[in-house]
């Protein structure tokens, strides 16, 4: 249920970016979560219902987009995405690996008037 | 008219911020944070008890007890007479850098060098939150299956060190110890495993050695 908690974080910073550009209406709010960080979009969805309550973004639509998890082999310098989390390399098999995407926790904007 | 704000901007941005502070005052006054994350159950407290058994005459150890409800894991480490703040999240499933920062103000920092986070028991929300410490400890017992790196990466890929707990049940469980191994070994190659059982004391030694070795190079 860490997604009560991150829908109460992006509230704020809805309704203060808002108040800055001197919207007085919020339509839509675009984000990105990383294939990692494990939000349930369903659940997501009704939190942020929750959290933007009584808010210049009450009636706004929430747009979430999965980034898929991306990896980097540092042995090859293969990207590739895995079959399972965390896999070795798709090409040389290797361990020697990075996280490239999958661990975003982004609000890319909002939109309104 | 219809305008878009572009944001990009870190949602957690609040609690990074404020995890970067705690980790630059433990810094400051050499106190090495420990972010304890498990599942309920699987023996955070017990762990706590034994270490604070075996490096409490050395070490000078401190401990946030995270709990929903309750003070009973503080209970427990009550008769080791170390400093213990409890944090009830009322709820909550996990503790933030905020909830740490506050609780930081209730120690005298300066008669400390460890300092055990014990997490509210999940194995999700937790991870999510950078809380400013030294390391994750990821610990996970026999009872509650083989599979939990792989279900979980996104803690045991961040873990600094895991702790298989409950290693005297090994014999009535279905837990596969080889491919919980082959697991962790993909998804965090190098990180240091002890198999232990903390109600029996087996393989605890190890564990210690190298906790009280981190004091020194964290």
């Amino acid at each position: 249920m860490h997604e009560i908690k991150i829908a109460e974080e992006l509230s704020v910073i809805v309704v203060d970016k808002a108040r800055e550009a001197g919207l007085s209406v919020v339509e839509r709010v675009n984000v990105s979560f990383g294939q990692l960080v494990q939000i349930v979009p369903d659940i997501f969805e009704f939190a942020f219902r929750e959290a933007v309550r009584d808010t210049v973004a009450a009636e706004a639509a929430l747009n979430i987009e999965i980034i898929p998890l991306e990896m980097r082999c540092l042995s090859c310098g293969a990207d590739y995405n895995p079959v399972e989390n965390y896999p070795s390399c798709r090409t040389c098999g290797a361990l020697d690996i990075t996280v490239v995407h999958g661990k975003e926790l982004f609000i890319k904007s909002i939109e309104g008037e | 008219m219809t305008m878009e704000i572009r944001i990009m901007k870190n949602i957690l941005d609040r609690n990074q911020n404020k995890a970067d502070e705690v980790r630059s005052l433990l810094a400051e006054k050499n106190v090495k944070m420990v972010n304890v994350i498990s599942s309920p159950g699987a023996g955070k407290t017990t762990l706590l008890e034994r270490t604070c058994e075996a490096l409490g005459g050395k070490i000078r150890i401190g401990v946030i007890e995270g709990d929903v409800t309750t003070d009973r894991d503080a209970q427990r480490l009550k008769k080791y007479d170390i400093p213990i703040v409890v944090i009830n999240t009322e709820g909550g499933c996990h503790l933030d850098s905020h909830s740490i920062s506050k609780a930081l103000g209730m120690f005298d920092l300066d008669t400390l060098d460890l300092l055990f986070v014990e997490n509210v028991g999940n194995l999700i929300c937790p991870s999510e939150f950078d809380l400013g410490e030294a390391f994750k400890l990821a610990v996970v017992s026999t009872a509650e299956g083989d599979d939990k790196p792989a279900k979980y990466p996104r803690l045991f890929s961040e873990a600094g060190a895991v702790i298989l707990n409950k290693t005297d049940l090994l014999p009535y469980t279905n837990f596969n110890t080889e491919a919980f191994k082959a697991d962790l070994a993909v998804i965090n190659p190098d990180v240091p495993l002890f198999n232990i059982s903390a109600t029996r004391g087996d393989g605890l030694q190890a564990w210690l050695d190298w906790m009280e070795k981190q004091l020194n190079s964290l």
